[in-house]
């Protein structure tokens, strides 16, 4: 670590070894079928958790028998279909076995997917495509990952698309992801991780990102076009990669898309209408014929009512529209540790997850003219004339100022910019709907020297295309202690 | 849960086999493999049995010290499996020995009949019941010895070992008429066993920490607390045994049924207070059900003090075994009584009481005190909605023939009145051979229940278990949800979301009973299954790189939208063969520079370029597209790795793009080629 140039990182890597170190004695747990272990973590402890006996699955992934999983700032459940024994060692903020779940009706969910997915498979089209909605703290990424595991278990490839901008899905807060997935999901890090340029002990997932940059997606009018453009490419995948194809997809939303406004749910409209590309032609050049046919609705009611009627009993393309209870192991999770949790995530991207992976990332000092910065206008964090997905080409022509170019400063210093994989020379569109290639962080910005010093993910150049800054996820002022 | 079992009693079968002599430290060993697989206790138990009966004689007492470490280490719930067994196991082992070692037999039944040594419990080892038994047997036995000598009568019989046959030993008998107290070598007292070494295993959950581990149940007042775990313990073995037995058959939704009622059956135990007279009912029920079907005269509790003349007495179902003390007692006969004795037992169900009434009896709050437990650890019994389930048409039964007690085909068939089916061969098989009641369903939890245990049997007189149909080609999962569409079928609706399913669960583990220890991903058991694993395990393997960290791994850029489009997700556990190929066909196109070759698994790594005779080492890469360790600047052609650059200049050169062997243009160093260089150490990724 004391190889970094320019980088002082001895106290990083001093700090997981205290912690680790601290918890050697362990308890057993034992579980009766069918009932789950929930327990929440803070971001300063850790607890491990070994599977004795029997069976047991964290968010529908299959603990192994030979390993002992860690768990850092997680809110989880380990359930069990069989009854099981664990050794639990380390110290949790809350723990209780749960005896009601609702494992049973997340596990019926999966195999009424199979069944669809078993005749996709038939017939050469696509299998299930599902939308989870519901409020926040519902479940909703949790159902998910349960869903995309068992369907892992079945040796599916689902494609998983998250367009949460709070919670990154193998990538930062901010972006809006998709990607594939083969193998299994990692226990300890949710989703797992994208590529690193050494092995990984668990399958690296390959996502494709986009940079939204703001944490609600009500706001700005960034959201519904990066929706449009991220149905583009997931169709397009779809159409090529028959594995994916039958499995179909499944996208996770984040809650403020399912507060509505009086019954309406422009977002969720949105999602639904591009992600059912039936008269657009993706990259590849072929009709698209591939649309959301299953939406989950977790808990609300009054939501599942209003999208039943609207998208139920349509007369051509009906969406099944189907309640799920809400798990009583959801917790609320207050701002705090929602910012503990993303500023988590940005230091997984640079530094990796774990103390046996720590990834090297490179610091570089650059000049200030070698950044070119978009920063969202202001003015477009709130457009009250923005109007709904249905008219799609004014949102396209009616953008001229997307973005500000700005020069580093030191206001900005701590903060992450988006590397798209535009040209600074490129029309703004083109900059939007420019997919990322990584993120940079802004150590510092000297004004007077014009010079600037940036955390990059990789070594080499930086690379010369547009920069994207947003205003979430917020600044991260201690990445680098 | 099934396979797990099967690979642990594999385990302990091996090491079994390989002990020949009273060696402390195998038998330690032995004991230990019990203990930390007390889950499989089953499996163990049946294979130590198993053992014991079919080993050469002189092998047999080490085997039986085991057994006895075993119980006396571990406790319950060994002294279950074997107890039930262990009249069997030791009077069969017993004909067949030597006397000096029925001396130690009898050395060792004498430890049994007591409580462990150097511990707090007072419980004997096995249960009076159990020991008693073997106990009148012997003494009838030396009785007939004695008589037989005393008479100088010698009455050939047939058994090698044959003490009369040796004068010597004979003589040796005839002059201990009651066996020795601790004299041989091998009796208890200098036994290879480190009692106070094992702390207690606590597995029930009944016991205090503090308790020692030789938890017998004792059923001698009908209904005591104590009686009660012993039920719910053999119903919980019961369950395990039918949920492997029905993991192993996903798709055998009567098994699952019979699942789902026998779990009712807990919650119900669990959470009510039952009169003794049905504990006993459901007890014997439960052993009817147990598998395997063993001569468990000694294991039935006594049922005198209940009125209840629907349970059979084990007394009555005992006495063949038991040959009167009079001259020409033959020992072969004997032995014939007790080996088979499934045979001869009189069906103990009479039509009576059945698990289902009781379990209706339990549910009707009416009809009895049901008061919930207070702290009940299970939540009161789940009503089950009706769920359409597939009406499968009865075949008709076969000849009936005697039917045994034990066996759950007989049983249900008795219940539905359609007829008898001969016992398949179950003693070989460590479970319950999985005869699928199809039944069809009623509404309301007890006639559920009822239904499904009552259900047809008559598939089990095949002897052909239906999980045998499962090919390799496709995986099992989705051609069980092929040919069980309809009932297997989830609706997607509010509704139909709620109903459980358990038997689905199958389909994301049983399915896959072949799991990677280290991610908990799941492989078929069939061949397929086995390479994807071995595979699996590979690069499990290959990506534990001690030296990452230092060579300072970093996060590396998203691929584009196109590239993303176009990518495919590489499964660790494919064949090589279609990954190189495939990549190669990707990368022919590109500069030779990029073309690349996944790292041979086996010594071809050693294998230089066939054109510039250097070796591929310092081509080595982790790609990340691959997710492997790659060669660059190598080239796949027709099995052999070539520098990419050497092959591009050698096919522009040769103006032919691709002979269909390359070897003779490099014959004459063909000897080269594919030879270790001895002394250089092959890298392990």
């Amino acid at each position: 670590m004391a190889s970094l140039p320019g980088l002082n990182l001895a106290a990083a890597s001093a700090e997981p070894a205290n912690l680790t170190s601290t918890s050697t004695e362990t308890r057993q747990q034992d579980l009766a079928a069918n009932t789950e272990y929930r327990f929440e973590v803070s971001f300063s402890r850790t607890l491990t958790i070994r599977l004795r006996t029997g069976t047991a699955e964290f968010f529908g992934t299959e603990l192994g028998p030979s390993t002992t999983y860690s768990f850092k700032g997680t809110k989880g459940a380990i359930y069990t279909w069989h009854g099981c024994s664990l050794e639990i060692g380390g110290e949790a903020e809350s723990e209780y076995v749960a005896e009601e779940t609702t494992m049973m009706s997340y596990a019926n969910a999966h195999f009424a997917l199979e069944d669809l997915r078993d005749k996709a498979m038939q017939s050469n089209e696509a299998g299930p495509r599902v939308l989870v909605v519901g409020p926040d703290n519902s479940g909703k990424t949790s159902l998910v990952r349960i869903l995309t595991s068992y369907a892992l278990k079945m040796e599916r490839q689902p494609v998983v698309v998250n367009l949460d901008p709070r919670e990154g899905m193998l990538s930062v807060p901010g972006s809006l992801t998709a990607s594939a997935f083969s193998g299994i999901l990692d226990v300890e890090e949710g989703w797992g991780s994208s590529p690193i340029s050494g092995p990984s002990p668990i399958p690296v997932k390959m996502p494709l990102g986009y940079h939204y940059g703001l944490g609600n997606p009500e706001e700005g009018k960034l959201y519904k076009p990066l929706v449009t453009r991220m149905a583009l490419a997931v169709l397009s995948r779809l159409e090529e990669d028959k594995a994916s194809k039958h499995t179909g997809f499944i996208i996770d939303t984040p809650g403020s898309i399912s507060h509505g406004k009086g019954g309406v749910y422009e977002n969720i409209d949105h999602i639904v209408s591009e992600f059912s590309g039936t008269c657009g032609v993706c990259f590849v050049g072929k009709l698209l014929t591939i649309s959301v046919n299953i939406i989950f609705v977790l808990g609300s009611e009054r939501l599942y009512s209003d999208l039943s009627r609207k998208y139920g009993h349509r007369s051509e393309d009906p969406i099944s529209v189907v309640r799920l209870d809400k798990s009583g192991g959801c917790v609320d999770r207050d701002e705090a540790y929602m910012k503990h949790f993303r500023q988590n995530q940005i230091h997984n991207y640079f530094f990796g997850t774990d103390a046996e992976n720590t990834l090297a990332p490179y610091s570089l000092v650059a000049d200030i003219g070698d950044l070119t910065i978009f920063r969202l206008a202001e003015s477009s964090a709130v457009d009250p004339s923005f109007r709904p997905g249905d008219d799609d080409d004014d949102v396209y022509a009616a953008s001229k100022n997307i973005y500000e170019k700005v020069n580093p400063s030191s206001a900005m210093q701590n903060s992450l910019l988006a590397v798209t994989t535009a040209s600074p020379k490129d029309p703004q569109e083109v900059i939007r709907d420019a997919s990322v290639q990584g993120y940079i962080y802004l150590i510092e910005v000297d004004e007077t020297k014009k010079k600037v010093r940036v955390l990059v993910p990789q070594p080499g150049q930086l690379p010369p295309n547009a920069l994207v800054l947003g205003s979430f996820p917020e600044v991260v002022p201690d990445l680098l202690n | 849960m099934s396979n797990a079992s099967a690979e642990v009693a594999a385990d302990f079968r091996d090491a079994l086999q390989d002990l020949k002599i009273n060696s402390r430290p195998e038998i330690s060993n032995l004991t230990i493999i019990a203990k930390e697989n007390t889950e499989h206790a089953q499996a163990i138990s049946h294979e130590l049995e198993n053992h014991i009966r079919t080993t050469r004689p002189e092998w047999k007492l080490p085997a039986l010290y085991v057994l006895d470490s075993i119980v006396k280490n571990v406790g319950t719930p060994y002294t279950v499996f074997l107890g039930r067994n262990l009249y069997r196991t030791f009077m069969d082992a017993y004909m067949v020995m030597d006397p000096a070692n029925r001396r130690a037999m009898d050395g060792l039944l004498k430890t049994w009949k007591q409580p462990v040594p150097e511990s707090m419990d007072t419980n004997p080892v096995f249960s009076p019941e159990v020991t008693r038994d073997i106990e009148n047997a012997l003494i009838k036995i030396r009785t007939v010895t004695v008589q037989q000598q005393a008479m100088a009568q010698r009455t050939p019989h047939g058994l090698p070992p044959r003490p009369a046959s040796n004068p010597m030993a004979s003589g040796a008998w005839r002059n201990t008429p009651t066996p020795p107290q601790g004299g041989p070598r091998h009796a208890a007292p200098n036994d290879p066993r480190v009692r106070h070494n094992f702390p207690t295993p606590n597995n029930y959950g009944q016991l205090p920490v503090a308790t020692p581990p030789s938890q017998v149940p004792t059923p001698q007042p009908p209904v005591t607390s104590i009686d009660l775990e012993s039920l719910k313990a053999d119903l919980a073995k019961l369950i395990a045994s039918t949920r492997g037995a029905w993991e192993a058959t996903p798709t055998d939704l009567a098994l699952a049924q019979k699942l789902k009622a026998l779990m009712d059956l807990q919650t119900v135990l669990n959470t009510q207070t039952i009169p003794p007279q049905q504990l006993q009912a459901i007890r014997t029920q439960i052993q009817a059900l147990s598998p395997p079907p063993p001569p468990v005269q000694t294991y039935v509790p006594p049922i005198a003090t209940t009125p209840q003349p629907f349970i059979p007495s084990p007394q009555q179902a005992a006495p063949p075994s038991l040959p009167p003390a009079s001259g020409g007692f033959n020992l072969a006969q004997l032995l014939a009584q007790a080996r088979p004795p499934v045979a001869q037992t009189p069906t103990p169900t009479q039509p009576t009481l059945s698990l289902a009434d009781l379990l209706r009896r339990v549910s009707s709050p009416g009809q009895m005190s049901s008061t919930p437990v207070a702290a009940a650890p299970f939540p009161p019994p789940p009503h089950f909605p009706p769920v359409p389930q597939p009406v499968a048409t009865p075949t008709p039964a076969p000849a009936p023939t005697l039917t045994p007690t034990t066996n759950l085909a007989q049983l249900l068939a008795q219940m539905t009145k359609s007829g008898s089916a001969p016992p398949p061969q179950v003693p070989q098989l460590p479970q319950l051979p999985t005869q699928p009641p199809a039944g069809s369903s009623a509404p309301g939890a007890t006639d559920w229940l009822l239904n499904a245990l009552k259900g047809v049997p008559q598939m089990a007189t095949t002897g052909v278990l239906p999980q045998s149909t499962p090919t390799a080609s496709t995986p099992m999962t989705r051609q069980a949800s092929g040919m069980t569409a309809v009932p297997n079928s989830v609706e997607l609706t509010t509704a139909s979301m709620k109903q459980p399913r358990f038997h689905l669960i199958a389909r994301l583990y049983g399915a896959k009973p072949n799991i990677c220890a280290t991610c908990g991903r799941r492989f078929e058991n069939s061949a397929e299954g086995k390479e994807k694993k071995a595979r699996h395990m590979d690069w499990h393997f290959r990506v534990k790189d001690p030296d990452a960290t230092k060579r300072g791994i970093h996060r590396s850029w998203y691929i584009s939208e196109k590239e993303w489009i176009e990518y495919r997700e590489v499964d660790e556990s494919a064949p090589d063969t279609a990954n190189s190929a495939k990549a190669a066909a990707v990368t022919l196109k590109k500069d030779p520079k990029e073309q690349y070759v996944h790292v041979p698994a086996d010594a071809a790594r050693d294998a230089p370029c066939p054109i510039c005779l250097e070796k591929f080492d310092s081509n080595l890469k982790w790609h990340t597209d691959a997710n492997d360790f790659v060669w660059m600047d190598a080239v796949n052609v027709n099995g052999k790795v070539y520098h990419a650059t050497c092959w591009d200049e050698y096919s522009k050169g040769a103006g032919i793009p691709a002979p269909s062997t390359p070897d003779p243009v490099l014959g004459k160093r063909k000897a080269d080629i594919g030879t270790p260089v001895s002394g250089k150490k092959v890298r392990a990724y």
